[in-house]
């Protein structure tokens, strides 16, 4: 059953997601840093406020993932900033999460060295996003 | 919670050569591409927590172009000696030009460095690295002549552990 995108319901289908891969288990066993992920409005789209996915990922397994304001997502180790068409984008696989930062699509802030030494984890978080079934705002 | 030392990737500060950070300067300024940004920035971070990646860095002297071909981004790394300016797009005298997709230029830069501090292409991903170069999946122009620019660059990119 769809769960609507970005929503408390969705942010706890996407942790068992991540909980449930054996790629991302082994692929980040040594990550230790919240990620946020920033997703700005675009009214227009029926997506009116920002916000904020906040993932407290460590060592290979998530321990809490929710959905907060985009400030609370700013406030993580590691931030990806996109508009709300983007990352819709990325989760329909229209847009691979690397390319898009190397496009400038979506903006990293953190350590990049960390980021491409885990990039793999970052791929499969990516695929795991895909897996939850959503309905999207701009659609209903 | 450990913490990584958050920057921004976008920064564009330039710092003292020397014992200092390294100096990472973008031709375009506040035009520089994502892409541009990105592998600055990668580079600044890396030789800031690595010496002996800041010895290669004071070292080489080497102009490198980089092509996405993938997404059809492309910079170039021109390296002179402790200074390092990115440009966008490829520029003319260039030494090297590496030519990948987008997956293939991340793996680059998960090669681990081995003994005497040469790349390591027999563990997983080096091998899968050279596979590609083998398979013409990873062009390298300027490769015959510029095998120790080569080298140095790829400890630059490395962030393996």
């Amino acid at each position: 059953m769809a769960i609507a995108a970005f929503s408390p319901e969705w942010a706890q289908a996407f942790k068992e997601e991540i909980n449930r891969s054996p790629v991302y288990r082994q692929a980040a066993k040594d990550w230790k840093w919240t990620v946020g992920l920033v997703v700005e409005a675009e009214p227009d789209r029926n997506f009116p406020e920002s916000k904020g996915v906040v993932m407290d990922l460590f060592e290979g397994q998530a321990r809490d993932v929710r959905v907060g304001t985009a400030a609370d997502a700013q406030a993580c180790d590691f931030v990806i900033t996109g508009t709300y068409s983007r990352w819709k984008q990325v989760a329909q696989k229209e847009l691979d999460a690397t390319r898009g930062m190397l496009q400038g699509k979506l903006r990293l802030k953190g350590d990049l060295p960390t980021v491409v030494r885990y990039q793999k984890a970052s791929q499969e978080l990516t695929e795991c996003t895909t897996r939850v079934p959503v309905t999207w705002p701009d659609e209903s | 919670m450990h913490h990584a030392g958050a920057g921004d990737v976008a920064g564009r500060e330039l710092e003292a050569a020397g014992a200092g950070p390294a100096v990472v300067e973008y031709a375009d300024g506040d035009d520089a591409s994502a892409f541009a940004q990105m592998l600055g920035g990668l580079i600044k971070a890396n030789v800031a927590s690595r010496p002996p990646r800041r010895r290669d860095f004071d070292a080489l002297k080497a102009r490198v172009g980089i092509v996405v071909t993938d997404i059809g981004e492309a910079v170039t790394l021109d390296f002179q000696g402790g200074r390092l300016v990115v440009s966008n797009g490829l520029q003319d005298g260039r030494d090297v030009t590496i030519r990948a997709d987008a997956d293939t230029v991340m793996q680059l830069s998960n090669v681990r460095i081995g003994f005497a501090g040469m790349p390591n292409y027999l563990e997983s991903t080096g091998r899968q690295v050279a596979g590609k170069l083998l398979t013409g999946r990873l062009r390298i122009d300027g490769l015959l002549g510029n095998l120790t620019t080569l080298n140095q660059v790829t400890r630059l990119f490395s962030v393996a552990e």
